[in-house]
């Protein structure tokens, strides 16, 4: 049994060339993949935890010492969620509208003007491009929550506070995302790419959606992923009231401000949470690694 | 275009610089520059609540000097410990997530059936695990799994890891910091994903024929690996030490952080943000010398 796991997921295939340019004992290989099956196994025990958490009958979720697998899956506690939510008086999909909606149109402008701020950063030539990228640099270091009182503040003087710009207008300011671009472009666009659009007449407009955008697309498609879950998992710090505009996370608090018995409502809500990234991180995934290896280009 | 002509091309260009990174500019001085002022203000005045011109409650504030740092160094009973615990637990994670990426990133970056779906594993804990999940899957998760079922099943219920160690007859120190790793090991994995992928994308941008030159001169796996491998990651390394440092240093677990973050929603702004820049400072020093000597010590050797 052992012999034929091992044979299925052994490192090198020997019968093929190069594969088994590294030579290595089959314990070694063995051992390496040990390694990688328990790392992988510890990275996904807490998400297959809650998953299985979630289709658990009361009386399972209320054992001690807690069981890891269910014995009697149900449903049950998706089911309730909708009635769990009726005294706000706004059904679940409202919520999910609002934080599909939120999430998709912040990511799309965060990455344009991340994109934009990013194609000016390194191709432009004017002062103080220099002091920007090192505010960039700086506000990375910074914790979002620290800020949260003085940015309500500039909310209520622009009088947005209770509406859907709460959500939207702070990503204009994306830090990681101009920060990854930017290298990549630096990366990856050369200069002379550039003079031959403009001898050939295009403008900068038409230049950065018809060359740059093209280019930089593994760059963009990883920001969009780390834009998608940062403002999926957002929950603004008290600037909104109205039931109506809420998000996903704000509701998770209210179900488990309900005690042990809505552990499994809460779980099960988690795992309606955890679809949208990785269905986003499945369309952007195979650009990941190709767009970290341009941010290690240069310091 | 006649006109654009003689405004010279680089003028243009800088207009066009500004154009493309006005919207942003908007942004970053809205949400990050003013709050970030008016945050140094308050933590160099006292911040109140007073009725206003028009009978509504206002913020006030006065300024009163280095008053709220004095206070919350030499008065404040619990804050010079909470940093010293978030300095010295981001002292102990830092080594143990930038070891576990490399490693990972090693394995991963080998040749072996199922490689791509490893990959996505362990990334998957970076999109998912963010905010409200993060907080009940390590709150649930955390806590029951490591306790027990961890312990049984994947020890399959004959020996806890405590009972490991007393028999290894270690040194306290050392038996304490391991006890801790295994105590956080599902936070330290989770906070390694992007860390790996930065190391991963490291190791596939070294030229393969820097191996195979060495495989010729008959190096071994262990030499190929400190003249070769670890040289040519040096600057990712960098990279993925910063990157780690920020990152345990301003996440919402960091002691520090949180503390910081009941406070303000108590409603403390100016102790709180003299509390905030302090702590910024602090570990903008750590950050700053832990990078000079990785420069120094090992960078400098291969540059």
């Amino acid at each position: 049994m052992l012999k034929k796991l091992y044979y299925k997921f052994r490192l090198a295939n020997p019968k093929k060339p190069n594969a088994n340019r590294f030579t290595r004992s089959k314990f070694g290989n063995f051992m390496c993949m040990l390694l990688i099956v328990s790392a992988g196994l510890f990275t996904m025990l807490p998400l297959i935890y809650s998953v299985v958490t979630s289709f658990k009958p009361i009386d399972e979720l209320l054992i001690f010492p807690p069981t890891f697998f269910v014995r009697r899956p149900t449903t049950v506690n998706y089911v309730a969620l909708p009635g769990l939510l009726s005294s706000l008086s706004v059904p679940l999909s409202r919520y999910i509208f609002n934080s599909l909606f939120i999430t998709v149109v912040t990511s799309v402008l965060n990455i344009i003007f991340s994109a934009m701020a990013a194609f000016s950063l390194s191709k432009g030539t004017y002062k103080g491009r220099k002091i920007f990228f090192l505010v960039i640099q700086f506000a990375l270091m910074f914790n979002a929550y620290t800020l949260s009182i003085p940015q309500y503040l500039i909310f209520s003087k622009l009088r947005i506070v209770d509406t859907y710009w709460v959500y939207i207008l702070p990503q204009l300011a994306g830090t990681l995302g101009v920060f990854l671009i930017k290298q990549y472009i630096e990366g990856y666009v050369p200069d002379a790419l550039m003079e031959a659009a403009k001898i050939d007449g295009a403008g900068y407009i038409r230049i950065f959606w018809k060359i740059i955008m093209p280019i930089i697309k593994p760059a963009w498609l990883t920001v969009v992923l780390f834009a998608f879950r940062d403002i999926w998992a957002a929950i603004p710090n008290g600037t909104i009231f109205n039931e109506e505009l809420k998000t996903l996370p704000q509701i998770v608090t209210q179900i488990t401000a309900g005690g042990i018995a809505r552990n499994g409502s809460a779980m099960a809500i988690t795992t309606i949470m955890m679809i949208p990234p990785i269905i986003v991180y499945f369309i952007s995934q195979s650009n990941v690694v190709e767009a970290m290896s341009s941010a290690g280009i240069k310091e | 275009m006649k006109k654009k002509k003689y405004r010279g091309i680089e003028q243009i260009k800088s207009r066009y610089g500004w154009l493309f990174i006005s919207t942003w500019l908007v942004g970053v001085v809205l949400f990050f520059a003013i709050p970030i002022i008016q945050s140094v203000i308050y933590s160099f005045s006292q911040v109140y609540f007073a009725e206003g011109a028009d009978g509504t409650m206002q913020m006030q504030t006065d300024w009163i000097g280095i008053k709220n740092y004095n206070y919350i160094i030499n008065e404040h009973t619990d804050y010079l410990s909470w940093l010293g615990r978030s300095v010295t637990n981001f002292l102990y994670s830092l080594p143990v997530i930038v070891l576990l990426s490399l490693i990972l990133a090693l394995l991963l970056n080998q040749k072996f059936r199922g490689r791509l779906f490893f990959r996505a594993l362990y990334f998957m804990p970076v999109i998912i695990a963010t905010g409200v999940v993060i907080n009940l899957v390590d709150g649930m998760a955390g806590t029951d799994m490591t306790s027990s079922s961890v312990n049984e099943s994947v020890s399959g219920g004959m020996f806890s890891v405590q009972d490991v160690i007393s028999v290894l007859d270690l040194p306290v120190q050392v038996a304490e910091f391991v006890q801790k790793i295994i105590g956080d090991i599902f936070d330290l994995i989770w906070n390694s994903g992007i860390q790996t992928v930065l190391f991963l994308a490291g190791l596939q941008s070294i030229p393969s024929t820097l191996y195979e030159a060495s495989k010729v001169e008959g190096a071994t796996k262990w030499e190929e690996f400190w003249f070769i491998t670890f040289p040519m990651l040096s600057n990712v390394t960098l990279l993925v030490i910063v990157y780690t440092m920020v990152e345990i240093l301003v996440s919402n677990n960091n002691v520090m952080v949180s503390h910081i973050y009941s406070l303000m929603n108590a409603a403390v702004y100016d102790t709180t943000s003299a509390m905030m820049w302090f702590y910024f400072l602090a570990i903008g020093a750590v950050m700053g010398i832990i990078v000079v000597l990785f420069k120094k010590l090992l960078q400098n050797r291969w540059s």
